[in-house]
């Protein structure tokens, strides 16, 4: 009995991943190197890691940039940045100034008194405000670096002890891979590193490394069904079976997050911009990265031990 | 069976939540889903301990104490100067005015106060003190905790309901307040230094040469402007009047400041001692009495044994003179020192007038005084404002897209998969029923980036499915029969969800341990979700398959 299934692949469709792994694993270092690059040198901080003062408000009636800009430095504030939320006719900004500890106290209250009496004609709403010390927000950006170590740590004992150590390095690496290239889209589109960019971080931590553990998970299977064949075999037979489910979840996960980024709303649409980069790379690495490492360490580690 | 009654739990649960239920409404589930701060409004502060202020003046009250003390065995002793070198360990010098007397006070003092302070230099008369390093840690065990007291005490007293105060690592602590409407007043409330000191009130100079004083600053510019810090102001008078303020004096204020504009209205100077006499932490409590026979209120307040010496002492000598009471630099009240209070017992009568006035000020005072019996210096770290229609805003923005992109999820499913797709769909809407009841269970917080991650949890729990479709199909392909196929799937399936369920909580747990506030709400959906999947994804999709095929006999499910 033939059953019909919507199918996007070919069942028992072979593909040679692992023949151009040289290509692509020397595309994904420089894409590694350049996004630390961007990283360490460009790298956007909000609010949350930088300190200062974020504002956002809304007005009734039309107001315009330049004014608003001129307020806060007419009310002495330094560093101020204004951009437009949403569309003109919402009339909502975001308003940045730099906050340090002498005025940390009074900040909030500044701000709210210097747009009140500027804008109360025009119907100022303020939103939405936060404030973070300089050395809050230096402690904060350590704390985030240091939760994406842990994760990356946690998930390489996890995986080891799971599968075998050998398969560990791998994970980790593709992992480690997509988070900096992420975070370098971030700083090569200037979109703003916050806290919630952290969150979303180990989100694709936790997301990426699944594709990973199931093509993992394939190659241990077999591995016991036909021992003899070599590593990159088995690679190309698992990643090739289970090419359909990952292109599937990708796809799905990737459709949630879309709809999310365009419809949830500025508050987090950033998050959901890391989210649908993070699935994106965190796909092609499962594959491209996790496996291209795992045979490498295969070839260079357990081939000198074989030796010797 | 259990899926049944776990399901109509969960739906029960949400009802509340989803039709807006009054907290007394006859339903036998009351409780809604937090709102946390970004989705309701309110105001999100992390405090911090400055530590170092806090020695300096722990260091100086127990030298202070130890003046004291040594006065009581004849050794007449002065507090001398600070010494902030290493700023984690401030001294003060204390000079011992008889120079054969100084081994008898060095003594007295190892007496008294060994486990507190230390002896760190001395040259002829000149002793050099600083704190037990063991007594630093009791400090620093005992700030926080009794600064989220008073901030709570505070709070209770501006009544926000459900406060949320708790302290993080040993110098901060972060307080919640959401749906808080007037943020200004709430931040000044808590963020106040409560520094309490009692200082004896020079009469001697009369209120028109003050006043005289005072407009003689104006005149040379020195005016208070908006927004400065008072005690910015309090400085460059003191500094403008050096040369006629007498010695050891210095000028404080009795502002007050008007209710609905917060401007300060009108402000009274009074000559003060420059060093307290009697510091917050000498006074154990105060609280609002009622005088029974003439039905006036007061304030009593109660000296810790230490204190009461002091005070009895201290209102000893100042008979007939006033004592102010200064908050913050600010003077809230300076009663007549009647007589010489013993018993570590004293009242603040507060005359006649209009009683609901007397009771409001009574209160005044005794709040001042109990947040002041705490001399920690809280500084704002963080503070993140929200305002209750930008939660209102976001809440719909998000749900909608959540809604939006979950569909978007469904037909995906229910085309690639067919009628195990709509199986598929059936266990992600219950997932999403389990997370939200879970939420309601535990009392957990909803944020906005929570909402994102009930978003996420249904794009990631389709894997599940997923995994187990394929590997059927995988099956199928192999002319194994349905039935065999689905069991197979099944089998193989299981562990995979596990893993790739386990290393996604992995990442959770390291962002709930890192992320407070709304990335903590995120971190907490993130991980119920992926409960709420293995169990989904895994168990009751089997339940349903089970089911089609025992009753739908002979018929394979569209897969």
């Amino acid at each position: 009995m033939e059953k019909k299934m919507f199918e996007i692949l070919k069942p028992g469709m072979k593909i040679d991943f692992t023949s151009k792994m040289i290509y692509t694993s020397s595309i994904s270092a420089i894409l590694v190197i350049l996004s630390l690059i961007g990283i360490f040198t460009s790298m956007n901080y909000g609010v949350d890691f930088r300190g200062g003062a974020e504002i956002q408000t809304k007005f009734k009636t039309k107001v315009s940039i330049d004014g608003l800009r001129k307020t806060m430095d007419v009310a002495q504030f330094k560093g101020v940045s204004v951009q437009t939320i949403g569309e003109a006719k919402d009339n909502e900004f975001l308003v940045k100034v730099q906050a340090d500890n002498s005025n940390l106290n009074e900040i909030s209250q500044k701000i709210s008194e210097a747009l009140i009496s500027a804008y109360a004609a025009q119907g100022v709403e303020i939103r939405k405000v936060d404030i973070v010390g300089p050395k809050a927000g230096a402690e904060l950006r350590n704390s985030g670096f240091l939760a994406i170590f842990w994760a990356l740590m946690a998930i390489l004992i996890y995986v080891g002890i799971r599968f075998d150590f050998k398969y560990a390095p791998g994970a980790v690496i593709a992992l480690f891979h997509d988070v900096v290239i992420v975070l370098g889209i971030f700083s090569l589109t200037g979109t703003e590193f916050t806290l919630q960019i952290v969150a979303a971080v180990l989100a694709i931590v936790g997301y990426s490394v699944n594709d990973t553990v199931i093509i993992y998970d394939r190659i241990r299977e077999h591995e016991a069904q036909y021992p003899g064949l070599d590593i990159k075999t088995h690679i190309n037979n698992a990643a090739s079976e289970t090419l359909s489910r990952t292109i599937i979840t990708s796809g799905a996960t990737l459709l949630s997050c879309l709809g999310m980024y365009f419809l949830g709303g500025i508050a987090i649409r950033d998050f959901f911009f890391a989210m649908s980069l993070g699935i994106i790379v965190g796909t092609y690495s499962s594959i491209y990265v996790a496996a291209a490492v795992t045979i490498a360490f295969e070839k260079f580690f357990l081939g000198k031990k074989k030796a010797a | 069976m259990f899926l049944i009654f776990l399901t109509a739990i969960s739906i029960m649960a949400i009802i509340p939540t989803l039709f807006k239920f009054d907290e007394d409404s006859k339903f036998p589930i009351t409780s809604k889903i937090n709102m946390g701060l970004d989705l309701q409004g309110g105001l999100y502060m992390i405090l911090g301990i400055d530590f170092n202020n806090v020695y300096k003046d722990e260091i100086k009250g127990y030298l202070r104490k130890a003046e004291y003390e040594l006065s009581e065995q004849k050794i007449e002793s002065k507090l001398g100067e600070l010494d902030v070198r290493i700023p984690t360990d401030p001294q003060y010098t204390l000079i011992i005015s008889d120079p054969k007397k100084v081994e008898e006070a060095k003594a007295k003092i190892r007496e008294y106060f060994a486990n507190v302070i230390r002896m760190t230099d001395e040259s002829g008369a000149t002793l050099k003190f600083g704190l037990q390093d063991s007594w630093k840690d009791y400090i620093e065990s005992q700030s926080v905790s009794k600064s989220i007291e008073v901030v709570r005490n505070r709070i209770d007293e501006f009544g926000v309901t459900e406060p949320e105060i708790i302290s993080q690592g040993k110098d901060r602590i972060i307080v919640q307040l959401p749906g808080v409407k007037d943020i200004e007043r709430a931040k000044e409330l808590i963020g106040k230094t409560a520094k309490l000191e009692f200082k004896i009130v020079n009469d001697e100079i009369s209120a028109e040469t003050l006043a005289g004083w005072i407009k003689r600053t104006e005149e040379a510019g020195i005016v208070y402007k908006k927004g400065e810090r008072f005690s910015d102001y309090m400085s460059k008078v003191n500094e403008f009047l050096k040369a006629d303020l007498p010695k050891d004096y210095e000028i404080a204020f009795q502002k007050t400041v008007s209710k609905i504009t917060n401007e300060i209205e009108a402000k009274v100077p009074f000559l003060v001692d420059v060093a307290p006499r009697i510091t917050g932490d000498d006074l154990a409590d105060a609280s609002v009495q009622i005088d029974q026979q003439k039905n006036e209120p007061y304030v009593s307040m109660n000296f810790k044994s230490s204190g009461a010496k002091l005070f009895e002492k201290v209102t000893g000598e100042n008979v007939g003179k006033r004592m102010a009471v200064i908050l913050d630099g600010n003077v809230y009240t300076a009663p007549n020192i009647i007589a010489k209070i013993g018993g570590g017992r004293a009242q603040i009568t507060l005359g006649t007038g209009n009683y609901n006035a007397l009771l409001q000020q009574a209160k005044d005072i005794a709040l001042v005084l109990r947040a002041g019996a705490l001399p920690v210096q809280l500084d704002f770290l963080e503070q993140r404002i929200v305002g209750p229609s930008l939660g209102q805003d976001s809440i719909s923005r998000a749900s909608w897209a959540s809604i939006i992109s979950c569909v978007l999820v469904f037909i995906f499913a229910i085309i690639y998969y067919r009628l195990s797709g709509a199986i598929a769909v059936i266990t992600l809407v219950l997932n999403v029923l389990f997370v939200l009841a879970c939420l309601v269970g535990m009392g957990a917080t909803l944020t906005l980036p929570g909402i994102a991650g009930i978003a996420l949890t249904v794009g990631m729990a389709v894997d599940g499915n997923i995994i187990i479709y394929e590997r059927i199909r995988e099956e199928v392909r192999k002319k194994v029969s349905f039935y065999k196929s689905v069991e197979a799937g099944f089998d193989n399936a299981f562990w995979t969800i596990l893993d790739a369920n386990i290393t996604t909580a992995l990442a959770g747990l390291c962002l709930l341990n890192f992320g407070t506030g709304p990335v903590r709400g995120f971190a907490v959906t993130l991980l119920i979700g992926l409960a709420a999947t293995v169990y989904t994804s895994y168990f009751v999709s089997k339940i349903f398959f089970e089911f089609y095929m025992t009753k739908v006999e002979g018929q394979d499910l569209s897969i």
